[in-house]
This record gives C-alpha cells, sequence and structure tokens, in this order.
C-alpha cells in the first residue's frame, strides 16, 4: 500500500516518461507520417485523380455512354464470349490463362479480354460490342503514360521502393500506434478539454489544434494505423510462414493456394479445344446468383483447363459490406463441366480467417459505403494530416520560446534541423503533389518512360524543397515554399486550359464531376496555402 | 434510404449532440452566456439531449447501410460532427449554438418518417 504522497510522484513519473516518449517518437516519425497521411488521404480519391490525368480519355468515355443512352443494339452474352474468346485463340493462343469481360451487370458496355503477356504483364485490349472488332481509336497508345492516382496510393504505403519502402512504413506506423497511446496518457486534460481550440495564442495554440484533431478523430486514426499493420501482416511477420512453408516463389504459390482453399489446377499437356462459354456463364450465375462479370480460362487449350465465372456485385453489396471486394465465384472443369468449387457472394475465400483479413483490408481502403464514406475518410485522413503536421511545428514552437538545451551544443544545430525538416516535409511534400499533376499536363505525351518522368519530377520537386529549406531561414523559408504551393494549386486549372483546353465550366457543363472535383480541391488547397501565408506574414508585420 | 439522405441525417444529429455536450461544459458555457457556471439543471439536460441526438445519429447510418457498415459510418460521423463544434466555438459561439439547434430539429424532423415507418 502507498500513502498518497508517494503516489503522486511515481504517477507524475510515469506520464513524464509516456511524454518524453510521446515528443521523441512523434517527432522522428511525424515528418514520414506526414508524408504518409498526405498521400493516404489523396489516395481515397485516386480514381477521380486517374480520370483528370488521363485527359485522352474523355472523349472516349462520352462517346460511349452517348452510345448507351441511344440504346444501340449490342450482341448478347453468347455472341460476345464467342467474339472474345475467337480473338484470344487468334492473337493469344499460347497465354496461360485468357480473362473475358463480356458486359456490365445490365448486359450491356463493353467487351473487354485479358491475358498476361510474354513478360507476366497483365494487359487487355476493349472489343466493339456491335462487331466483335478490337477497339483502336484512341485507347492504349494516344492517351499519356501515367501513374494517376495510383502514385499516392502506391508512396503511401511502400514509397515506390518494394519490400524495403514496406518495412520503413511498417516501422513508422509502429510508431504512430505508440504515440497515439503515450498522447492520450499524456494529455491530463483529454475530457475537459475536449473540445478546447483557443486561437491567436502561439504555442497554447498549438497545443490545442494537435489535441482537437488527434481527440475527435481518435477512432479513425487508431483504425487506418491498425489496418494498415493488419493488410500487410504477413510480410511484417514472415516467421511461421517461412517455418511452414519455406521461402521461393513455389512456396509463395503453395500457402497462396492452401489460405484460398483452391488447387491451382495442372496442365495435363494433352490437347482439347476450349468449349463454348456460354453454357458455363448460364450455370454458374445461376448458382452464385449473381450476373457474370468475367469468365476465366486457365490452360485454355489443355485437357486440364480450368474455368472460373466471376459474378458482379450489386451497388447494394458495395455500400452494404466491409469486405466489398468478394463477389460470387464458380469454377468448372472444362474437361467434364463438373463444378469443383462455389463461392457466394460476399464470402472470401479460405474460411473465418480470411474473410476478417479481407474486412481489414476494406476496412482501411473504404471499399464500401460509397462517395459518403471516402469524404468521411478525406476529412478524417485531412485530420490526422493536420495532427502530424501540428505536432512537429508545436515541438519547435515550444523551443523557440524557451531553449531546453537536450543536446548539450549541438542543441541549436538540432533545432536547426528539425526546422528546416518540418517545411521540407509540410509545404515542400504538398508542393510535391500538386507537381505532380503539373508534369502531367506538361511532360510530353508521346516521350519514353513517361510514367517514370512524372515521378522524377514529384521526388526532385521535393528533394528542392528540402535543399531551400536548408539554405533560406526558417521564417523565409515557410513563405517562400506556402507562396509557391498557393501559386502552383490556384495556377493547375490554368495549366490544364493551356494544355488540353478543358476549363472548370466546360467539365461542369459534361457533368464531368471528377475532373471538376479534383481541380476545385486542389484550389481548396491552394487557398488553405494562401491563409497560412497571409497568418504568417501578418504576424511578421507585427 | 440513400446514403447522401442519411449521411445529411447523421452529420446534423452528431453535430447537435456534440454542440449540446460542449455547452454542458463550463468553459464553451461561459463563451456563449457569459455564466461561469453551468446551472446544475440545464447541465443535466444538456447532456441527456446530446446523447439522445448522438445515439439518434446511428437509425439513419443502420438504415442506408446495415449494421455493419452503418456502425463504422455512425463513428466516423460522431468525429466529422465533433469537429466544426471545437474549431467554431473560440469564434462564433452563437453561431455554433444557432446552427445546433437548427440541426437538431432538421435532423429530428428527418427521423420523424423513418421511425414512423419502423413502427408501422
Amino acid at each position: 500500500m502507498s500513502t498518497p504522497a508517494t503516489k503522486a510522484p511515481s504517477q507524475g513519473g510515469f506520464r513524464q516518461a509516456q511524454a518524453w516518449l510521446h515528443t521523441w517518437c512523434g517527432l522522428w516519425f511525424s515528418w514520414l507520417l506526414f508524408a504518409v497521411f498526405l498521400t493516404g488521404t489523396l489516395a481515397v480519391f485516386d480514381e477521380p485523380i486517374t480520370h483528370w490525368m488521363t485527359p485522352e480519355h474523355h472523349a472516349e468515355e462520352a462517346a460511349a455512354a452517348a452510345k448507351k443512352e441511344k440504346g444501340e443494339p449490342t450482341a448478347d452474352r453468347a455472341q460476345r464470349l464467342a467474339w472474345g474468346m475467337a480473338y484470344m485463340a487468334r492473337h493469344h493462343p499460347g497465354a496461360p490463362m485468357w480473362e473475358l469481360w463480356p458486359s456490365d451487370a445490365q448486359g450491356g458496355g463493353e467487351l473487354r479480354v485479358f491475358w498476361f503477356d510474354a513478360n507476366r504483364e497483365y494487359v487487355g485490349v476493349t472489343l466493339d460490342p456491335v462487331t466483335g472488332k478490337p477497339l483502336n481509336d484512341g485507347a492504349g497508345h494516344a492517351a499519356r503514360a501515367t501513374q494517376g492516382g495510383h502514385h499516392f496510393v502506391d508512396f503511401h504505403y511502400e514509397l515506390h521502393a518494394g519490400t524495403v519502402g514496406l518495412w520503413i512504413i511498417g516501422i513508422a506506423t509502429m510508431a504512430m500506434l505508440v504515440a497515439l497511446v503515450s498522447g492520450v496518457i499524456t494529455h491530463k486534460r483529454i475530457f475537459k478539454d475536449f473540445f478546447t481550440f483557443r486561437p491567436k495564442k502561439g504555442q497554447r495554440s498549438w497545443l490545442d489544434a494537435h489535441n482537437a484533431v488527434a481527440v475527435l478523430t481518435l477512432p479513425f486514426q487508431f483504425m487506418i494505423a491498425y489496418t494498415g499493420l493488419v493488410i500487410s501482416g504477413t510480410s511484417f511477420m514472415p516467421a511461421p510462414k517461412v517455418l511452414h512453408y519455406g521461402t521461393g516463389p513455389a512456396a509463395q504459390m503453395r500457402f497462396v493456394s492452401e489460405l484460398s482453399g483452391s488447387e491451382n489446377p495442372v496442365a495435363t499437356g494433352r490437347a482439347m479445344p476450349v468449349p463454348v462459354l456460354e453454357p458455363f456463364a448460364a450455370r454458374g450465375q445461376e448458382r452464385m446468383g449473381q450476373p457474370v462479370r468475367a469468365v476465366v480460362i486457365d490452360h485454355p487449350g489443355d485437357a486440364g483447363a480450368r474455368i472460373g465465372v466471376y459474378g458482379w456485385n450489386g451497388d447494394d453489396d458495395a455500400l452494404r459490406r466491409l469486405s466489398a471486394a468478394t463477389s460470387g465465384m464458380v469454377q468448372f472443369s472444362a474437361a467434364t463441366g463438373e463444378v469443383q468449387r462455389v463461392r457466394l457472394p460476399g464470402a472470401a475465400d479460405g474460411g473465418a480467417a480470411m474473410t476478417a483479413q479481407s474486412a481489414m483490408g476494406g476496412l482501411h481502403m473504404v471499399t464500401f459505403g460509397g462517395w459518403p464514406m471516402k469524404w468521411l475518410y478525406f476529412l478524417c485522413g485531412l485530420a490526422g494530416t493536420a495532427m502530424m503536421g501540428s505536432g512537429a511545428v508545436l515541438f519547435i514552437v515550444k523551443r523557440r520560446q524557451k531553449h531546453l538545451g537536450e543536446f548539450g551544443g549541438a542543441t541549436a544545430r538540432v533545432y536547426r534541423l528539425v526546422e528546416a525538416l518540418n517545411v521540407a516535409a509540410i509545404a515542400g511534400l504538398a508542393i510535391a503533389c500538386v507537381g505532380y499533376l503539373w508534369a502531367n499536363r506538361l511532360v510530353p505525351v508521346g516521350i519514353g518512360h513517361r510514367a517514370d518522368r512524372e515521378l522524377q519530377v514529384f521526388f526532385a520537386l521535393w528533394a528542392l524543397a528540402l535543399v531551400h529549406a536548408f539554405v533560406r531561414q526558417p521564417a523565409r523559408a515557410w513563405r517562400e515554399q506556402l507562396g509557391a504551393l498557393a501559386a502552383l494549386c490556384l495556377l493547375l486549372p490554368v495549366v490544364n486550359f493551356l494544355t488540353t483546353g478543358d476549363h472548370l465550366l466546360a467539365q461542369l457543363l459534361r457533368s464531368d464531376w471528377e475532373s471538376l472535383g479534383v481541380e476545385l480541391g486542389v484550389m481548396a488547397f491552394g487557398l488553405a496555402a494562401l491563409g497560412a501565408l497571409r497568418h504568417l506574414l501578418r504576424k511578421g508585420a507585427r | 434510404m440513400t446514403t447522401v439522405w442519411a449521411s445529411l441525417l447523421g452529420l446534423a444529429l452528431a453535430y447537435a449532440g456534440m454542440s449540446c455536450l460542449s455547452f454542458a461544459m463550463d468553459r464553451h458555457h461561459e463563451q456563449l452566456t457569459r455564466g461561469r457556471e453551468v446551472p446544475a439543471r440545464r447541465r443535466t439536460g444538456l447532456r441527456v439531449i446530446g446523447v439522445v441526438l448522438l445515439a439518434a445519429a446511428v437509425v439513419p447510418c443502420v438504415m442506408a447501410w446495415g449494421a455493419t457498415v452503418g456502425s463504422v459510418a455512425w463513428l466516423g460521423f460522431l468525429s466529422a460532427g465533433a469537429l466544426p463544434v471545437a474549431l467554431l466555438l473560440p469564434y462564433r459561439p452563437r453561431a455554433v449554438a444557432w446552427g445546433a439547434g437548427a440541426a437538431a430539429v432538421a435532423g429530428g424532423a428527418g427521423l420523424v418518417p423513418v421511425l414512423a415507418g419502423l413502427l408501422r
């Protein structure tokens, strides 16, 4: 039993230890986590961003929509499947897998075929649903090569650096969870200060803002960090897998096939033509209760071929299911026509563990709930971004008032380093993100490795911002980079107009909400940067 | 119920509920009324109304998205409803209060046909 007198200091000691942990764990990872959060937040809208970044597709999409509205008669599924198969048999007979997407859920739309080419790359072509001939006008070759919005997806979880990047992000995410827990323990008045924000009070305001955005969106921040780790769980904790299955591609294939509870089909070497697909499609549709999305043939032309029929999830499925990625599926033996496996809509392959994993993935990537949920994730993601940024700024604002001398003689130099990294990590990264969109419009369309050039602009701008932040005094660096950010954001529609002739009014008139949303969103970021700049200039004048 | 309609209702109810909870605290009550302390009965009243409004926000979420996704959406709307309260209070406490009243009335009115439909 301890008396209150001895208890109080020990509690203070614990809280102080947590505060120390929160400060240093938070600070050293805040710059990387700011980048992860900002790009991850943008990744919510990766499809609209990709749409904006591939203007050559806009005319095509409009023509397809007009065709659909006119109700031009198109072929039925049996004919579409026959055309798809004929195309593959003629052009890619040796491909180990054929994938035919006959139509949209209503039986209309385009007919598409996909396969793995000689370089194991997944490629596809669109066929005319009226004639069965490949569509070449404008598709593929003329469009600018770009990673589009997927750059933000890829960057936020592996920094375009493969497994090494994944590990770096994983460690940072662990640090974030540590900082969240220690932050809650450190925050003495978490309930009393729940809604507290006191502006224009310097250090106090930064602390309030940091607390408010973190506490009010705490469930989201925990969820997004935790699910982010769980998605790549077998990469971060590979020991059980390696012990049981070994390493190498063969082990990985065995692991995946056992996990999903399906055997990989084996080629027999005996030739057998691919049977007519429509009967398989019809039986598959009946068994799973969904319209047919895709028919996949493994080892076409072999007696061991397997035919998989996949379903379209209805709009309601995507809204109401966390693991919306899985649809119905029925597998047949091509030789005997017997059903090998049935997966009902919403069920994941391989039982409860895989279903849980799939729900975690859905929860992280917001595959559910439609546009309102995407906007909610965007908002909470921005709050998380603000949490990282305000934390990093708070560290240095606190020490501008009072030198704490943590690093002895080197303290001033460490503070200068932190100041510069703050500028480059916050304003500099934002410049790189919008600069990436500029690069999409300014890099010539026909150039080789074009998608890589866009990425190079992104990283070059970020590196430039870092150099600039070290060369200029912190206050100046902030002003100049915020100014550059505001200009780049607010002028993006101008560049778009000069390079493609498209503009906000035209987007509005043709109901192109995705393009309109991207440009208005970027302009909103620009106004925010302008607001921050004005605040700094006023403070400087005082 | 469409998801857009459910989002508006959920957001309105969450915002109104969070405002009530904030005005039940001395600091924010003072921002609004200049009265130092919240009278005990008003404090209890505001808290009860706030909790009821927050709980009511779960109804449109579950109706539009089902129980699984609906509960995720509800947690999200609680955060989204609380952020504007915290960020606007120091600048426009009266606007927060008026807005909360309007949101509570609109959210409640939006729920009436839903609840009536459930009872029938």
